[in-house]
Protein backbone atom coordinates (compact mmCIF):
# COMPACT_ATOMS: atom_id res chain seq x y z
CA UNK A 1 0.00 0.00 0.00
CA UNK A 2 1.08 3.62 -0.82
CA UNK A 3 1.67 5.36 2.52
CA UNK A 4 1.24 9.08 2.16
CA UNK A 5 1.76 10.84 5.84
CA UNK A 6 4.43 13.10 5.61
CA UNK A 7 6.85 12.05 7.79
CA UNK A 8 6.04 8.40 5.83
CA UNK A 9 7.22 9.93 2.77
CA UNK A 10 10.24 11.78 3.42
CA UNK A 11 11.51 8.09 5.11
CA UNK A 12 10.39 6.33 1.87
CA UNK A 13 12.54 8.85 0.36
CA UNK A 14 15.42 7.92 2.25
CA UNK A 15 14.40 4.00 1.49
CA UNK A 16 14.22 4.16 -1.93
CA UNK A 17 17.60 6.22 -1.75
CA UNK A 18 19.36 2.44 -0.59
CA UNK A 19 20.43 1.55 -4.17
CA UNK A 20 21.36 4.78 -4.91
CA UNK A 21 23.41 5.07 -2.30
CA UNK A 22 25.29 1.60 -2.71
CA UNK A 23 25.95 2.33 -6.80
CA UNK A 24 27.20 5.53 -5.76
CA UNK A 25 29.36 5.37 -2.44
CA UNK A 26 31.74 3.11 -4.87
CA UNK A 27 31.41 5.25 -7.97
CA UNK A 28 31.90 8.68 -5.78
CA UNK A 29 34.95 6.94 -4.17
CA UNK A 30 36.47 6.11 -7.43
CA UNK A 31 35.74 10.13 -8.73
CA UNK A 32 37.77 11.21 -5.54
CA UNK A 33 40.61 8.21 -5.85
CA UNK A 34 40.63 10.10 -9.54
CA UNK A 35 40.47 13.06 -8.39
CA UNK A 36 44.07 12.86 -6.16
CA UNK A 37 45.69 11.18 -9.19
CA UNK A 38 44.51 14.25 -11.50
CA UNK A 39 46.54 16.74 -8.96
CA UNK A 40 43.91 17.88 -7.68
CA UNK A 41 43.67 18.18 -3.56
CA UNK A 42 41.38 16.34 -1.13
CA UNK A 43 39.02 19.77 -0.80
CA UNK A 44 38.34 20.48 -4.60
CA UNK A 45 37.33 16.96 -5.14
CA UNK A 46 34.78 17.61 -2.46
CA UNK A 47 33.95 20.99 -3.72
CA UNK A 48 33.31 19.22 -6.98
CA UNK A 49 30.88 16.93 -5.64
CA UNK A 50 29.09 19.00 -3.50
CA UNK A 51 28.48 21.89 -6.10
CA UNK A 52 28.51 20.15 -9.37
CA UNK A 53 27.08 16.55 -8.27
CA UNK A 54 26.82 14.83 -11.64
CA UNK A 55 28.50 12.39 -11.79
CA UNK A 56 29.95 11.66 -15.42
CA UNK A 57 30.49 15.58 -15.91
CA UNK A 58 32.99 15.67 -12.75
CA UNK A 59 35.56 12.62 -14.30
CA UNK A 60 35.00 14.21 -17.54
CA UNK A 61 35.89 17.62 -15.72
CA UNK A 62 39.13 15.64 -14.10
CA UNK A 63 40.21 14.80 -17.46
CA UNK A 64 39.62 18.60 -19.10
CA UNK A 65 41.60 20.03 -15.76
CA UNK A 66 44.16 17.61 -16.68
CA UNK A 67 44.30 18.58 -19.98
CA UNK A 68 44.93 22.01 -19.86
CA UNK A 69 41.77 23.10 -21.21
CA UNK A 70 40.47 26.65 -20.82
CA UNK A 71 37.51 27.55 -18.65
CA UNK A 72 35.23 28.28 -20.82
CA UNK A 73 35.44 25.49 -22.95
CA UNK A 74 35.36 22.91 -20.03
CA UNK A 75 32.84 24.93 -18.80
CA UNK A 76 31.05 24.87 -22.33
CA UNK A 77 31.63 21.03 -22.36
CA UNK A 78 30.55 20.03 -19.67
CA UNK A 79 27.23 22.43 -18.96
CA UNK A 80 26.33 20.83 -22.64
CA UNK A 81 26.36 17.27 -21.29
CA UNK A 82 24.11 18.19 -18.43
CA UNK A 83 21.43 19.47 -20.73
CA UNK A 84 19.64 16.15 -20.64
CA UNK A 85 18.39 17.35 -17.15
CA UNK A 86 16.10 19.24 -18.79
CA UNK A 87 13.37 16.51 -19.49
CA UNK A 88 13.47 14.81 -16.01
CA UNK A 89 11.70 17.36 -13.54
CA UNK A 90 8.81 17.69 -16.09
CA UNK A 91 8.47 13.98 -16.62
CA UNK A 92 8.66 12.89 -13.08
CA UNK A 93 5.68 15.82 -12.59
CA UNK A 94 3.52 14.23 -15.22
CA UNK A 95 4.11 10.69 -13.76
CA UNK A 96 3.10 11.95 -10.45
CA UNK A 97 -0.53 13.19 -11.85
CA UNK A 98 -2.83 14.87 -9.66
CA UNK A 99 -0.23 14.37 -6.70
CA UNK A 100 2.52 16.45 -8.15
CA UNK A 101 3.61 19.47 -6.10
CA UNK A 102 6.58 22.09 -6.86
CA UNK A 103 6.54 24.66 -4.38
CA UNK A 104 10.16 23.50 -3.07
CA UNK A 105 11.25 22.58 -6.30
CA UNK A 106 13.83 24.60 -6.31
CA UNK A 107 15.70 22.57 -3.47
CA UNK A 108 14.49 19.24 -4.62
CA UNK A 109 15.59 19.73 -7.94
CA UNK A 110 19.23 20.11 -7.16
CA UNK A 111 19.17 16.70 -6.09
CA UNK A 112 17.23 15.36 -9.48
CA UNK A 113 20.55 13.30 -10.70
CA UNK A 114 20.12 10.44 -13.77
CA UNK A 115 19.52 7.81 -10.72
CA UNK A 116 17.52 9.61 -8.39
CA UNK A 117 15.22 10.12 -11.64
CA UNK A 118 15.69 6.75 -12.22
CA UNK A 119 14.54 5.49 -9.34
CA UNK A 120 11.88 8.16 -8.39
CA UNK A 121 10.41 6.81 -11.62
CA UNK A 122 10.31 2.95 -10.84
CA UNK A 123 8.58 3.50 -7.50
CA UNK A 124 6.27 5.94 -9.17
CA UNK A 125 5.53 3.44 -11.88
CA UNK A 126 5.28 0.19 -9.59
CA UNK A 127 2.89 2.17 -7.20
CA UNK A 128 5.03 1.59 -4.49
CA UNK A 129 4.67 5.33 -2.96
CA UNK A 130 2.79 8.48 -4.53
CA UNK A 131 4.91 11.77 -4.76
CA UNK A 132 5.34 14.39 -2.44
CA UNK A 133 8.16 16.33 -1.96
CA UNK A 134 8.98 15.06 1.44
CA UNK A 135 9.64 12.00 -0.72
CA UNK A 136 11.87 13.90 -2.79
CA UNK A 137 13.52 15.50 -0.39
CA UNK A 138 14.40 12.12 1.11
CA UNK A 139 15.41 10.33 -2.29
CA UNK A 140 18.16 13.22 -2.57
CA UNK A 141 19.19 13.45 0.83
CA UNK A 142 20.14 10.03 1.09
CA UNK A 143 21.71 9.85 -2.79
CA UNK A 144 23.20 13.43 -2.32
CA UNK A 145 25.21 12.68 1.67
CA UNK A 146 26.56 9.20 -0.11
CA UNK A 147 27.87 10.86 -3.25
CA UNK A 148 29.80 13.51 -1.20
CA UNK A 149 30.49 11.29 1.88
CA UNK A 150 32.03 8.68 -1.29
CA UNK A 151 34.34 11.32 -2.66
CA UNK A 152 35.85 12.54 0.12
CA UNK A 153 36.53 8.78 0.74
CA UNK A 154 38.41 8.43 -1.93
CA UNK A 155 40.15 11.68 -1.87
CA UNK A 156 41.01 11.15 1.66
CA UNK A 157 42.38 7.28 0.78
CA UNK A 158 44.32 8.87 -2.37
CA UNK A 159 45.31 7.73 -5.82
CA UNK A 160 46.86 4.22 -4.78
CA UNK A 161 44.15 3.06 -2.71
CA UNK A 162 42.47 0.59 -5.23
CA UNK A 163 45.32 -0.40 -6.59
CA UNK A 164 46.38 -3.63 -5.09
CA UNK A 165 42.42 -4.57 -5.42
CA UNK A 166 42.02 -5.27 -9.36
CA UNK A 167 38.71 -7.32 -8.98
CA UNK A 168 36.84 -4.67 -6.77
CA UNK A 169 38.14 -2.18 -8.84
CA UNK A 170 36.47 -3.71 -11.94
CA UNK A 171 33.27 -4.35 -10.14
CA UNK A 172 32.96 -1.14 -8.64
CA UNK A 173 33.46 -0.02 -12.45
CA UNK A 174 30.27 -2.45 -13.23
CA UNK A 175 28.22 -0.36 -10.23
CA UNK A 176 26.99 1.74 -12.90
CA UNK A 177 25.54 -0.17 -15.79
CA UNK A 178 24.20 -2.42 -13.03
CA UNK A 179 22.11 0.29 -11.53
CA UNK A 180 20.48 1.85 -14.81
CA UNK A 181 20.13 -1.54 -16.23
CA UNK A 182 18.17 -3.22 -12.95
CA UNK A 183 16.04 0.65 -13.20
CA UNK A 184 15.42 -0.13 -16.53
CA UNK A 185 14.41 -3.68 -15.78
CA UNK A 186 11.85 -2.18 -13.11
CA UNK A 187 9.80 0.24 -15.64
CA UNK A 188 10.24 -2.15 -18.43
CA UNK A 189 6.45 -2.68 -19.95
CA UNK A 190 5.84 -4.73 -23.38
CA UNK A 191 4.15 -1.47 -25.19
CA UNK A 192 7.50 0.57 -24.10
CA UNK A 193 10.25 -1.96 -26.24
CA UNK A 194 9.60 0.08 -29.22
CA UNK A 195 10.94 3.10 -27.73
CA UNK A 196 13.86 1.49 -25.59
CA UNK A 197 14.82 -0.03 -28.63
CA UNK A 198 15.45 2.81 -30.70
CA UNK A 199 16.88 4.93 -27.44
CA UNK A 200 19.37 2.08 -27.50
CA UNK A 201 20.02 2.02 -31.32
CA UNK A 202 20.44 5.77 -31.60
CA UNK A 203 22.66 6.19 -28.82
CA UNK A 204 24.99 3.31 -29.71
CA UNK A 205 25.09 4.71 -33.23
CA UNK A 206 25.60 8.68 -32.43
CA UNK A 207 28.18 7.74 -29.80
CA UNK A 208 29.70 6.14 -32.29
CA UNK A 209 29.60 8.49 -35.05
CA UNK A 210 29.19 11.97 -33.33
CA UNK A 211 30.41 11.22 -29.60
CA UNK A 212 29.06 9.87 -26.26
CA UNK A 213 27.61 12.60 -25.20
CA UNK A 214 25.21 13.51 -28.23
CA UNK A 215 24.55 9.54 -28.15
CA UNK A 216 22.83 10.30 -24.73
CA UNK A 217 21.09 13.35 -25.45
CA UNK A 218 20.04 12.62 -28.87
CA UNK A 219 19.06 8.57 -27.69
CA UNK A 220 16.98 10.14 -24.90
CA UNK A 221 14.90 12.40 -27.97
CA UNK A 222 14.53 9.69 -30.23
CA UNK A 223 13.09 7.34 -28.20
CA UNK A 224 10.53 9.70 -26.21
CA UNK A 225 9.60 10.62 -29.89
CA UNK A 226 9.09 7.40 -30.90
CA UNK A 227 6.88 7.25 -27.75
CA UNK A 228 4.96 10.41 -28.55
CA UNK A 229 4.21 9.57 -32.19
CA UNK A 230 2.93 5.71 -30.97
CA UNK A 231 -0.50 5.05 -30.34
CA UNK A 232 -1.66 6.99 -26.96
CA UNK A 233 -3.13 3.70 -25.66
CA UNK A 234 0.34 1.90 -26.05
CA UNK A 235 2.30 4.43 -24.60
CA UNK A 236 -0.09 4.93 -21.87
CA UNK A 237 -0.02 1.95 -19.70
CA UNK A 238 3.68 2.62 -19.69
CA UNK A 239 4.53 3.31 -16.34
CA UNK A 240 1.24 3.23 -14.53
CA UNK B 1 41.82 25.55 -3.81
CA UNK B 2 42.51 26.79 -7.02
CA UNK B 3 40.55 29.87 -8.30
CA UNK B 4 39.99 27.77 -11.97
CA UNK B 5 38.51 24.87 -10.28
CA UNK B 6 36.44 27.00 -7.55
CA UNK B 7 35.15 28.72 -11.09
CA UNK B 8 34.35 25.75 -12.81
CA UNK B 9 32.33 23.75 -10.25
CA UNK B 10 30.43 26.97 -9.41
CA UNK B 11 29.28 27.63 -13.14
CA UNK B 12 28.55 24.11 -14.52
CA UNK B 13 26.91 23.24 -11.10
CA UNK B 14 24.69 26.80 -11.50
CA UNK B 15 23.79 25.73 -15.31
CA UNK B 16 23.04 21.66 -13.83
CA UNK B 17 20.94 23.34 -10.67
CA UNK B 18 18.74 25.44 -13.80
CA UNK B 19 18.41 22.58 -15.88
CA UNK B 20 16.95 20.11 -12.98
CA UNK B 21 14.91 23.27 -11.46
CA UNK B 22 14.01 25.25 -14.58
CA UNK B 23 11.90 22.88 -16.50
CA UNK B 24 9.81 21.88 -13.19
CA UNK B 25 8.00 25.83 -13.49
CA UNK B 26 6.72 24.30 -16.51
CA UNK B 27 2.74 24.38 -16.68
CA UNK B 28 1.34 21.08 -17.09
CA UNK B 29 -2.07 21.59 -16.27
CA UNK B 30 -3.66 22.28 -19.49
CA UNK B 31 -1.92 19.93 -21.17
CA UNK B 32 -4.33 17.13 -22.50
CA UNK B 33 -3.90 13.41 -21.72
CA UNK B 34 -3.16 12.35 -24.59
CA UNK B 35 -1.77 15.40 -26.29
CA UNK B 36 1.72 14.60 -28.01
CA UNK B 37 4.07 16.58 -25.09
CA UNK B 38 2.24 14.55 -22.77
CA UNK B 39 2.84 11.35 -24.20
CA UNK B 40 6.52 12.45 -24.73
CA UNK B 41 7.25 13.39 -21.56
CA UNK B 42 5.57 9.67 -20.28
CA UNK B 43 8.02 7.86 -22.96
CA UNK B 44 10.97 10.25 -21.43
CA UNK B 45 11.80 8.21 -18.41
CA UNK B 46 12.34 4.60 -19.70
CA UNK B 47 14.15 6.36 -22.89
CA UNK B 48 16.34 7.83 -20.50
CA UNK B 49 17.01 4.76 -18.17
CA UNK B 50 17.76 2.78 -21.40
CA UNK B 51 20.03 5.71 -23.00
CA UNK B 52 22.17 6.14 -19.64
CA UNK B 53 22.44 2.39 -19.57
CA UNK B 54 23.67 1.74 -23.15
CA UNK B 55 26.20 4.87 -22.81
CA UNK B 56 27.54 3.22 -19.08
CA UNK B 57 27.85 0.00 -21.30
CA UNK B 58 29.46 1.36 -24.87
CA UNK B 59 32.72 1.84 -22.98
CA UNK B 60 32.84 -1.82 -21.42
CA UNK B 61 32.45 -3.17 -24.64
CA UNK B 62 35.83 -5.36 -25.98
CA UNK B 63 36.69 -6.46 -29.30
CA UNK B 64 37.02 -10.52 -28.58
CA UNK B 65 33.48 -12.54 -27.85
CA UNK B 66 35.47 -14.23 -25.06
CA UNK B 67 35.96 -10.63 -23.27
CA UNK B 68 32.68 -9.88 -23.09
CA UNK B 69 32.10 -13.04 -20.93
CA UNK B 70 32.54 -10.33 -17.42
CA UNK B 71 29.66 -7.95 -19.48
CA UNK B 72 27.40 -10.92 -19.96
CA UNK B 73 27.73 -12.42 -16.59
CA UNK B 74 27.34 -9.35 -14.64
CA UNK B 75 24.49 -8.64 -16.81
CA UNK B 76 22.81 -12.02 -16.45
CA UNK B 77 23.21 -11.64 -12.54
CA UNK B 78 21.08 -8.28 -12.87
CA UNK B 79 18.26 -9.78 -14.70
CA UNK B 80 17.98 -12.93 -12.48
CA UNK B 81 18.58 -10.99 -8.78
CA UNK B 82 15.60 -8.58 -10.39
CA UNK B 83 13.22 -11.58 -11.09
CA UNK B 84 14.18 -13.21 -8.45
CA UNK B 85 14.10 -10.88 -5.79
CA UNK B 86 12.26 -7.33 -7.33
CA UNK B 87 15.01 -4.94 -5.82
CA UNK B 88 17.35 -2.69 -7.67
CA UNK B 89 19.54 -2.82 -4.65
CA UNK B 90 19.97 -6.32 -4.26
CA UNK B 91 20.06 -6.59 -8.26
CA UNK B 92 22.85 -3.91 -8.56
CA UNK B 93 25.05 -5.70 -6.05
CA UNK B 94 24.79 -9.50 -7.94
CA UNK B 95 25.59 -7.84 -11.52
CA UNK B 96 28.63 -6.03 -9.57
CA UNK B 97 29.83 -8.51 -8.11
CA UNK B 98 29.17 -11.32 -10.91
CA UNK B 99 31.15 -9.17 -12.93
CA UNK B 100 34.07 -8.59 -10.49
CA UNK B 101 34.03 -12.06 -9.66
CA UNK B 102 34.45 -13.42 -13.88
CA UNK B 103 37.17 -11.07 -14.14
CA UNK B 104 38.67 -12.80 -10.67
CA UNK B 105 38.40 -16.64 -12.32
CA UNK B 106 39.12 -15.22 -16.27
CA UNK B 107 42.47 -13.79 -14.23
Amino acid sequence: MPSSSPSAGFRSGLTASLPITLGYLPIAFSFGVAATRAGLGAAEAVFLSLVMYAGASQFLALALIGTGAPLAVSAVTLIAMNLRHVLYGPALLKQAGADARKKHAWAWAFGLTDEVFGTTLGVLARGQHRFSERFMFGIGLGAYASWVMGTALGAFAGGGALEGFPTLDAALGFMLPALFLALLLSVLRRAQLPLIAVAIGTTALVSWLVSPVAGIFSGMVAGAAIGMIRAPRATKGNTA
Amino acid sequence: MSVDVIQLGLIVGAFTWAFRFAPTRLDLANDRPEGLFDRFLSATGPAAIATLFTASVLPMLKPGLGDQAPLAMGMLAVIGAHFWFRSTAIATLSGAAAYGMTIFVLG
